[in-house]
């Protein structure tokens, strides 16, 4: 952010004192002929919602062997409950990127996925028995990343976590919090279904207020924050004097961090070409936004960009912790990869949308 | 992150430059020949005359006791003693600090044009910093584990499992109250209101002395030089190189000046701040003393706003949070809060008053402490301070607090 405004002066300085060629460009005088209404009920009918209703279907799943094991807490049910924990974790990949609406609303994300979750919260949580898992203060004692916890990480072994279920408020605490979960995706998913998606659809206006606007910015700075920094930039240490391993996500599994970043960065993509799936035709999406402007440099080159970044973390540990504890070379590597296309959103394309970005970063004091 | 941008002096160069190539008759700035060089870079005999150490000093000093305000080991008087610093005692993690005979303290609301003839206010504004570190130590630290509630010191964590704050009964977190009121009552009223002053920079032989090249005792500077260089060190003192300042070297005046200039609404402001104390730096060694004063009225005009804009910004975004995340709008809060007290030390152009006056200032700080404070707080009156705030300047609430 700072680097780049001071950049911007310096274009300014050199564009206001650089002679006569008086060619008006990046005013935002350009008509914009794009059929935005067509890109949002792309997004709407055939990404958004039918994502929300996939992880609905895996949360409930989830639920259902959660009870199961609950009553009957042996290795069989674990091990169907971990294997539920880990399909409903990439059912949410896909719709993360998604904090309009309710989402927006219910600080959705801020319930389902703040890593590292605060184990001591959870314990102390577990042990005083009352607690509001909606509160702001519980953003870090819930959603998937406790429950990654409470099925991976609150013993050593599997049989002393088996054991843990012996104690009642263990089981009640797991039960809560696929409860809470299962409760706000379908607060969420009624929502887009009843409500939303006929105002996502409908406020295509160049504002920055417009459902379009907002859900650009989303989308990029979900990229930016929940891919590029959370998955990769913090454990690598991008941001702090050393890495920190274990603010990876799903540590507690311990086998999936690579995957899920993966299928989060396919997502990405999915979104920018209006794809249902990677093997969709493409869609109405930002992709063909950009062609439609004449961009089609920039549109290819997003995809070579999120094209290389994925290549860079294909070669990474399934674990990212690991990665990090190993060879954290690799890990920067794909950050740096990732952050290719950071510049590609937030500057080339915003500046091809006309689009301005209506957040900026913390203070970080 | 800094390695990358670009020197202040660097952007001035080139700004200088494209548009020197560029005769199409653009009005120059009027400088009566005085040449501001492209770093601030001044030499006497190829030595340097620039020298601000005792700035740089309490700006570190500053920064460890905003720091121990936060660390529930300190008591009351190792943080006074922190504060108002004497020789040698051992006060801070850094040796070169507890040798140095300056402190914080002493600096506070001292300005020769605002408190010399007014040591009433000073000792009021000195002793309100007292009682920050009073209320700290006696009041939160003792709560640092319990759940802050209305009425009720304590501990709140912000949403996504962000930081943890620290506030008193009313949600004001008091660290973040003595930073930013630091801002106004220490850096901008020296700079503003003492070191740029003729009352200072002319004050007993020092125009003749400059005029004659007469040298301050062994230094190599005019004793005039050095004021204005003390000014520019409450502002860049504690950069890696002053000479090409990056900003955001410290937490104080140097980190917001750069936030605002960050904001398209006012970008091209730290430029504008560094290229005016160059020039009237310039303008002593040429002896013009009205082109000197000019830069000093930029600089006030230009400070000034930053303190306004970042008051302003803290309230919108607290108003932002309020009922979603209490803690992250109590920490804006709380910056704003201090930030709008500042406004007391900021300097009119042409005047010797502040934008707003110290009751005015008041009025708004008790309206964000009346009841419970934080807890109580409307977006009806955050919007009312800010609007009274942005009407004494030449921006509005929208462009500040974007």
């Amino acid at each position: 952010m700072k680097k780049l405004a001071y950049i911007f002066t310096l274009m300014l300085i050199v564009a206001a004192c650089s002679g006569s060629d008086d060619s008006d460009n990046g005013s935002g005088s350009t008509p914009d002929n794009y059929n935005r209404a067509a890109m949002q009920t792309n997004l709407a009918d055939n990404i958004i919602i039918p994502r929300y209703q996939d992880l609905k279907t895996g949360l409930e799943t989830l639920a259902t062997l959660g009870d199961t094991f609950t009553a009957t807490p042996n290795q069989t049910n674990l091990d169907n409950l971990r294997a539920a924990f880990v399909n409903a974790y990439k059912d949410w990949q896909l719709v993360e990127p998604f904090n309009i609406g309710q989402a927006e609303v219910l600080q959705y994300s801020f319930q389902m996925n703040v890593y590292p979750t605060t184990t001591a919260d959870i314990e102390a949580n577990i042990a005083n028995g009352t607690y509001d898992l909606t509160a702001v203060g519980n953003n870090d004692a819930v959603g998937f990343p406790a429950v990654d916890y409470m099925l991976h990480g609150i013993a050593a072994t599997d049989t002393e976590i088996l054991n843990k279920y012996a104690t009642s408020n263990y089981a009640a605490y797991l039960t809560d919090l696929i409860a809470q979960m299962n409760s706000l995706t379908q607060t969420v998913l009624t929502d887009w279904t009843t409500n939303y998606r006929a105002v996502f659809i409908s406020s295509t206006s160049n504002t920055v207020s417009s459902a379009v606007n907002k859900f650009i910015n989303d989308y990029i700075f979900y990229y930016e924050k929940g891919l590029r920094a959370n998955k990769f930039g913090i454990p690598a240490g991008v941001f702090s004097t050393n890495p920190l391993a274990d603010k990876a996500e799903a540590v507690y599994n311990g086998t999936i961090s690579r995957d899920l970043s993966i299928i989060a960065l396919d997502n990405v993509q999915n979104i920018f070409n209006g794809k249902a799936t990677s093997t969709s035709p493409t869609g109405e999406g930002f992709y063909n936004y950009l062609i439609e402007l004449d961009r089609a440099d920039l549109a290819t080159l997003i995809n070579t960009r999120i094209n290389n970044a994925r290549q860079k973390i294909q070669v990474l540990n399934a674990d990212l912790k690991t990665q990090v504890e190993t060879d954290n070379t690799k890990m920067t590597e794909a950050y740096d990869a990732l952050q290719l296309v950071v510049i590609s959103f937030k500057v080339d394309m915003l500046q091809a949308f006309n689009v301005s970005v209506d957040y900026v970063d913390a203070d970080g004091d | 992150m800094k390695k990358f941008v670009l020197g202040l002096a660097t952007l001035a160069t080139l700004g200088f430059t494209s548009c020197n190539s560029d005769d199409d008759g653009g009005t120059p700035v009027v400088t009566n020949n005085v040449t501001a060089p492209d770093t601030y870079v001044f030499e006497r005999d190829a030595a340097s005359t620039v020298s601000f150490g005792g700035q740089t000093t309490r700006i570190q000093m500053a920064q460890e006791i905003v720091s121990g305000l936060v660390n529930t080991a300190n008591t009351e008087l190792t943080l006074d003693n922190m504060f108002a610093h004497v020789e040698n005692a051992n006060d801070f993690s850094d040796a070169a600090l507890n040798a140095s005979d300056k402190s914080v303290r002493s600096k506070v609301a001292a300005s020769t044009d605002y408190f010399a003839a007014n040591t009433t206010d000073a000792s009021v504004i000195k002793s309100t910093f007292d009682l920050y570190i009073q209320d700290q130590v006696n009041n939160v630290f003792p709560n640092w584990a319990t759940t802050a509630t209305s009425g009720v010191a304590g501990q709140i964590q912000q949403a996504g499992g962000g930081s943890t704050r620290y506030v008193n009964a009313k949600g004001l977190e008091y660290n973040q109250a003595f930073a930013k009121s630091l801002i106004g009552a220490l850096m901008v009223d020296q700079i503003l209101n003492n070191y740029l002053s003729t009352a200072v920079l002319d004050a007993g032989d020092n125009v003749a002395n400059n005029n004659a090249d007469v040298l301050d005792g062994t230094n190599n500077y005019t004793t005039m030089e050095h004021k204005w260089d003390e000014a520019f060190g409450y502002l860049y003192g504690n950069e890696d190189n002053p000479a090409v300042p990056v900003l955001e070297a410290d937490k104080f005046l140097s980190e917001y000046l750069a936030k605002v200039d960050g904001d398209d609404d006012f970008s091209g402001i730290a430029l504008d701040v560094f290229n005016a104390f160059k020039l009237g730096r310039a303008a002593i060694v040429a002896k013009d003393y009205d082109v000197r004063d000019a830069q000093a009225e930029i600089i006030r005009a230009k400070i000034s706003q930053v303190i306004a804009v970042r008051g302003i910004y803290y309230l919108q975004q607290g108003k932002a949070n309020l009922g979603t995340d209490m803690a992250s709008a109590f920490h804006a809060l709380s910056e704003a809060y201090g930030f709008v007290y500042s406004l007391q030390f900021t300097r009119k152009p042409g005047t010797t008053e502040p934008y707003l006056t110290k009751d005015e200032v008041l009025l708004l700080t008790d309206q964000l402490m009346t009841g419970n404070g934080f807890w109580d707080i409307t977006p009806a009156t955050l919007d009312t301070i800010s609007d009274t705030i942005s009407a004494e300047f030449s921006f509005t609430t929208a462009q500040a607090g974007s």
